[in-house]
């Protein structure tokens, strides 16, 4: 069982609330990859319909070629600072 | 339609507007398009490459689509970092800035409904994985009752220790099944107690994801700017009591909101 830690008193780095309440520097954790980039772009986001609007269809097909896709990207940027990127 | 062979193509919406001069643009063709208070981050881009036969031409194009999707990405990234965001899915286009202002006209008042519930949160996603072997191996060594049935196997007769190895694998599944439950549950109840709204999504097969390890939770937060702390902070307490037990957690953002911007009259 896990105890919810309570209180406010952690700040993350970039994140507190100052005077420029826009000023949050984008920091992404280290193991980004291009597949989370893919599923969010591609699969979510605003879709709008309608006569002046051309949109991307059926993009279940993209993850058919993922596989291919993303087999030709450099590791790294899955084995990036992880420490359980080997399993076994 | 479309002007000298160009189509409009839509990144976001700010609700305020966007310092498009600061914004990293290989092309430099970025520029906003206001109407109502809204502001729409558009590029101009080739209708021969975005035109409904060059897009489906592309979309088959792996390589293009990484380039692409990045780009994408990446400029929203940069506006959302001085203001609030609707992201847009990949190729949303339009003929002209006239309809892309129709567009915003015609969902002007629902664009500030969600702007308004997004203001000063971030998206964060965080899913876990598992590893059977791994999650199998630590079940055995902790477990009091799969201990108490090896100790029984080693001193049975071979029909007894049978029944006892099959009692033992089922054991070992039921524990399995629940230790995974209880992780997956159990993280993300707590995340949620720490975030404006949760949802979960479609696990992704390890064809797609290309680890050897198993997806076991999928989910997605919105999070308050002021809880962000708290909410790494819970990160990290997951991370610390899960991993090394055969699971392995991996918590990405902040992201544009793309899993919270839905159109109360169509999906998104």
């Amino acid at each position: 069982m896990i105890v919810p830690v309570h209180g406010r008193h952690i700040t993350s780095v970039g994140f507190q609330a100052g005077k420029d309440k826009m000023n949050a520097v984008v920091v992404k954790s280290k193991e980004v990859t291009l597949l989370e980039i893919l599923d969010r772009v591609l699969d979510k986001g605003v879709v709008i319909s309608g006569d002046m609007v051309i949109s991307v269809a059926d993009v279940d097909l993209i993850y058919l070629g993922l596989k291919v896709l993303l087999s030709s990207v450099e590791t790294i940027e899955k084995l990036k600072g992880s420490p359980f990127t080997s399993p076994m | 339609m479309a002007e000298n062979g160009q189509l409009v193509y839509l990144y976001c919406i700010a609700d305020s507007e966007p310092k498009i001069e600061q914004i990293e643009d290989a092309d430099n063709n970025l520029y906003s398009i206001c109407h109502n208070c809204l502001y729409a981050v558009v590029g101009k881009v080739d209708q021969r490459e975005f035109g409904e036969e060059g897009l489906k031409r592309n979309m088959a194009d792996m390589e293009w689509i990484k380039a692409k999707v990045s780009v994408h990405e990446r400029i929203i990234e940069q506006v959302m970092a001085d203001t609030d965001v609707i992201p847009f899915k990949f190729g949303t286009l339009f003929s002209t800035d006239a309809s892309l202002k129709a567009m915003l006209e015609q969902y002007g008042q629902e664009f500030k409904a969600i702007l308004g519930k997004l203001a000063f949160k971030q998206e964060w996603g965080f899913k876990i994985y598992y590893s059977p072997e791994k999650l199998k191996a630590n079940l055995s060594n902790g477990d009091f009752e799969i201990l108490k049935i090896e100790d029984e196997i080693k001193s049975a007769s071979a029909g007894k220790s049978y029944f006892l190895k099959k009692k033992k694998d089922e054991l070992i599944g039921k524990t399995l099944n629940e230790k995974i439950n209880e992780c997956g549950q159990e993280s993300f109840e707590l995340l949620k107690e720490l975030s404006f709204e949760a949802r979960i999504n479609r696990l992704l097969p390890r064809e797609v994801t290309e680890r050897d390890d198993e997806m076991v939770l999928n989910s997605v937060f919105l999070v308050d700017r002021d809880e962000v702390g708290d909410f790494r902070n819970m990160v990290d307490t997951l991370k610390m009591h899960y991993e090394g037990k055969g699971f392995y957690i991996d918590c990405t953002g902040p992201w544009p909101p793309y899993n919270f911007c839905g159109l109360s009259s169509g999906k998104g």
